[in-house]
């Protein structure tokens, strides 16, 4: 503490100035009644050594995902994020700055969001993007209201939004605390039995304010229905895709086949998993939507001289001038992250992100051939093409086995039971650019091992 | 300066990877799918990535590079060892999924946050989930408005707010579903209890304040409006915007709160980050606590075998009974809860000396630049925002003397203070006051700096009107013209650029 208060020991001299004498002077505007009178229960002071100790024993007492062979993804993937993109980030003049009220001295973070937004417009294939929302799960949920607002006249149904049935509870929970106050009914948009949307749902969905699916799907799953979700829906319905943005290395943006929002995680470019956060949330539009958004936009414009310069704007949407008709309560966001995000993005460039997008896909077929391998695992959607992850069947329950590979130092992947209990024998297998060889291995012999144990 | 865009070098295969563990030749694509034609990115090598970055960086103000007053929003200095922890492989590395033995380390260090954030507010339970204030805000009141819903008390459909409150305030609540009641302030700035009375009913699910207020006066009727609120059946909810103020001196669970969310970003120092992230746990009274979203970390006695970072103690999430579910799909911002555990670890309990220092500070500054405003006979162009005496973490003075007098306003005092080397303070906030300038030091600011500050804020003061119109002239850019980018949107790189 004595090393992070300046005026510690100056105390008399600055009360005097004041004409006081002590600190309690300072505070008898509290009245006595609420006062606190003894010291805070809590433990002494501690120096940066003594921290920097303690923070290696308890984290280290955490089992970090390289250190073993992982399969766990469902949502975060494990990433390289480029040396530069730490040494940047750090740097006093980004991390240490707020929200660019006075654009004069914020042009550097400003001209960053201005090139993120623009990134990631390329990227989903929309025109218009924000500078981040806080996760992939509040920009599924920001988007819905976002498209309610838009949509809410002119809908046949009122109110109603088809939410794809394969979205994780947690995530379905993040959208129901954001939508139920506005009146917004959510219903199930139900897929197939290969994991594909059911048309007959989609045919439901005509005329709703929005349909929300993801691409790929939850189940790593990829769709090529999608791309004729937005005819079926028609005009007055949002054609809402949450995308894992690697992916879009590879395969085609939404924005190029009928999506008015697209959202995301954008966690993959440029963060950690970090324990679940911070991570950013993407969210771009068509310009039907752009005055519903939530969230902080940049625009480029000029200064006094007509210097090119960059500013805050579209504003008036926003809760420190909109109050409670704002499009969102969003203030403190993710921008720190999201230029993390955006520094990633601008060295890898188009071919090194599509490249890396490859490397993903390329790492689980290597697991799926080594899965094939072994005798009682099944793959749930035999003929579909996934990204990143892959849903399989067990002999036995998921977390069983995810248990019993612990002692080979095999993660195996994510229990699907905690999702669904009618998938307690179902494992999502992740893989990423991430994923070494040596660990597929070390998963096929363990996986191996544990199914002819539990067949016999 | 150039943008991204405006690099043109590099036409290679960007960022060298590893090549795939399988040749692409081989793969199974979803072929209807694939791409056709590839995203309009820039093509930039690591030198020319590197040297856009620091550019930019060199075009931004920031607490390390000045005095940053930014009002209500608590602009201390980022203790640089948290960064350091922050990237270890024990947080950076692991995913929320894990099984709880992977991650006893992390759980102790959200379970001595729970506890540290409950005792310093005298709150019975806190969760770290949300991730910013306005999400906290929102968490809170979803958990009133379950625990009414849970009593069958579903017709309150109606929160109070002051006029003078962060605009979050109302925003949160509307999203919840509910209907705003703004009440407005007394003269001095502070509640009105008769106004107050007079909306109250058992339609009011809660009154949303903060304490300190937003002019920064501490409102000595806290106890009082609570009783009143508590008296219609209602919740008082505590909007911790302003906490840095207070630690160790009262508490919310003191003056009268059942909730109240804190801005780690604020109070506990996670670097503000050009915006964000932050973190907005809540902290609640026992009968709002099985509310909460879930999970939250409990401690039990450790049974034989598991390996414990804490002798004796085993650390595990538990899902609140009646739990609101979740408002972000992990466990909230873990990397922004370990740097303030390792910010909170270098203050202890004398987290009380930090407040009182933060309090010093602005009262300090505020009577230093009355003093060196009489001095240099330009006090007769600004007013406190509030009559007072004493000031808590921040103080508000309005412009409108000078706005009358000279047709300088708060903005252009702002100017004038970005060519002075500092950062503006907050200005038109609170909306109550008219050209407010909301000055917030901080307790990590030193007197040598609070000094200089008083004279050269007089001394902006005290510069004839056209200078000031326009101003900045040493910044990057000079001032930005908002209304042309309303007007001409530019939201991305336009078509002729790529």
């Amino acid at each position: 503490m004595v090393d992070q208060l300046p005026n510690l020991g100056r105390e008399a001299e600055m009360l005097s100035a004041m004409g006081y004498t002590s600190m309690d002077d300072l505070f008898s505007d509290v009245p006595v009644d609420v006062r606190m009178e003894e010291d805070l229960p809590l433990r002494g002071p501690q120096t940066e050594e003594e921290i920097i100790a303690d923070a290696r024993r308890l984290l280290g007492a955490n089992v970090p995902l390289g250190s073993m062979a992982s399969f766990i993804g469902a949502g975060l993937y494990r990433n390289h994020v480029p040396a530069a993109v730490f040494q940047l980030v750090t740097r006093g003049e980004f991390l240490t700055a707020y929200t660019p009220y006075q654009a004069e001295v914020s042009q550097g973070m400003l001209q960053a969001m201005w090139e993120f937004q623009g990134l990631i417009s390329e990227l989903v294939g929309l025109p218009v993007a924000n500078l981040s929302v806080y996760d992939g799960s509040s920009a599924a949920a920001e988007a819905i209201t976002c498209a309610v607002r838009v949509h809410g006249r002119k809908a046949t149904q009122k109110g109603v939004v088809y939410v794809s049935e394969l979205v994780p509870p947690d995530r379905w929970s993040v959208i129901h605390n954001y939508t139920q106050g506005g009146g917004i009914e959510l219903r199930k948009l139900r897929h197939l039995e290969d994991g594909t949307l059911d048309p007959a749902s989609v045919a439901e969905a005509a005329g709703a304010c929005a349909v929300y699916v993801e691409q790929p799907n939850p189940l790593g799953l990829l769709d090529a229905s999608l791309t004729g979700v937005k005819d079926t829906v028609g005009e007055h319905t949002a054609f809402i895709v949450g995308v894992n943005p690697v992916s879009l290395g590879l395969y085609e943006a939404p924005g190029h086949y009928g999506a008015d929002i697209v959202v995301g995680e954008g966690q993959p470019f440029g963060s950690p998993m970090t324990a679940g956060g911070p991570i950013y949330g993407i969210f771009a539009c068509s310009k039907a939507y752009m005055r519903q958004m939530p969230g902080r936009i940049v625009g480029r414009t000029i200064d006094e001289d007509e210097q090119t310069a960059y500013c805050l704007t579209l504003s008036t949407r926003e809760q420190h001038i909109r109050r409670h008709r704002a499009t969102s309560n969003l203030c403190t966001n993710e921008t720190l992250i999201a230029l993390m995000g955006a520094m990633h993005m601008s060295l890898l460039g188009p071919e090194g992100v599509r490249s890396l997008a490859v490397r993903n896909a390329a790492a689980l077929h290597a697991v799926v051939r080594a899965l094939d391998a072994v005798d009682g695992v099944e793959h749930v959607h035999p003929d579909g093409h996934h990204f990143n992850e892959i849903a399989v069947r067990l002999p036995g329950p998921a977390s069983a086995c995810i248990e019993a590979l612990e002692d080979h130092g095999v993660l195996p992947g994510f229990d699907l039971g905690r999702w669904s209990p009618d998938r307690a024998n179902q494992l999502l297998v992740t893989a990423t650019d991430q994923t070494r060889p040596e660990d597929i291995e070390r998963l096929a012999t363990a996986l191996q091992a544990w199914c002819a144990e539990v067949v016999a | 300066m150039n943008n991204l865009w405006d690099h043109t070098g590099a036409k290679g295969a960007g960022y060298a990877q590893p090549a795939p563990m399988v040749p692409e030749s081989e793969l199974r694509l979803a072929t209807p799918l694939l791409r056709a034609s590839a995203q309009r990115w820039p093509r930039l090598s690591e030198p020319e990535m590197v040297r856009h970055y620091t550019n930019l960086s060199r075009r931004n103000f920031g607490i390390d590079t000045g005095f940053y007053p930014l009002g209500s929003c608590t602009m201390k200095h980022n203790p640089r060892v948290n960064e350091v922890i922050a990237q270890m492989p024990g947080i950076c590395d692991v995913h929320p999924h894990q099984p709880e033995h992977h991650l006893q380390g992390l759980l102790s260090i959200f379970h001595e946050m729970q506890h540290m954030l409950a005792v310093c507010a005298g709150m019975d339970e806190v969760t770290l989930q949300p991730v910013a204030g306005a999400q906290g805000e929102f968490t809170a009141v979803r958990c009133i408005q379950e625990y009414f819903r849970e009593r069958g008390e579903s017709q309150r459909t109606r929160i109070v707010v002051p006029d003078s409150a962060h605009g979050t305030n109302p925003a949160s609540a509307a999203m919840a579903g509910f209907e705003i009641v703004e009440v407005p302030s007394t003269e001095d700035g502070r509640i009105d209890l008769e106004a107050l009375a007079a909306v109250l009913d058992d339609t009011i699910a809660a009154m949303m304040i903060t304490n300190p207020n937003t002019l920064g006066l501490f409102e000595t009727d806290i106890a009082a409006a609570a009783e009143l609120v508590h008296g219609v059946g209602g919740q008082m909810y505590y909007d911790g915007a302003n906490f840095n103020a207070i630690i160790g001196r009262t508490s919310p669970g003191l003056m009268g709160f059942d909730a109240v969310h804190y801005n780690l970003h604020k109070t506990f120092s996670q670097p503000h980050g050009g915006g964000g992230p932050g973190s907005g746990p809540i902290g609640v009274k026992a009968h709002l606590a099985p509310f909460l979203p879930g999970p939250v970390v409990d401690v039990r006695a450790a049974e034989d075998g598991e390996r414990t970072v804490e002798a004796g103690r085993w650390f595990h999430w538990r899902e609140p009974e009646h739990s609101i579910g979740k408002v972000q799909q992990w466990h909230g911002n873990a990397g922004a809860v370990l740097r303030c555990w390792a910010f909170y670890r270098r203050y202890g309990r004398d987290l009380r000396t930090m407040s009182e220092h933060a309090v010093l500070n602005a009262n300090y500054l505020r009577h230093a630049i009355h003093r060196e405003a009489k001095d240099a006979g330009v006090d007769h162009l600004f007013v406190d925002g509030a009559r007072t005496d004493v000031a808590k973490h921040e103080f508000t003075l309005s412009m409108q003397p000078a706005k009358e007098a000279l047709g300088v306003t708060a903005m252009d005092i702002a100017k004038g203070l970005l060519d002075m080397g500092y950062m503006a303070p907050t200005v038109y906030f609170p909306l109550v006051v008219p050209e407010c300038l909301m000055i917030e030091p901080t307790e990590t600011e030193a007197k040598d700096t609070l000094d200089q500050f008083a004279k050269d804020f007089v001394a902006v003061v005290g510069t004839d009107p056209e200078t000031l119109h326009a101003a900045p002239v040493t910044t990057p850019v000079r001032r930005v013209d908002e209304v042309y980018a309303a007007r001409n949107l530019c939201l991305r790189v336009p078509e002729e650029d790529l």
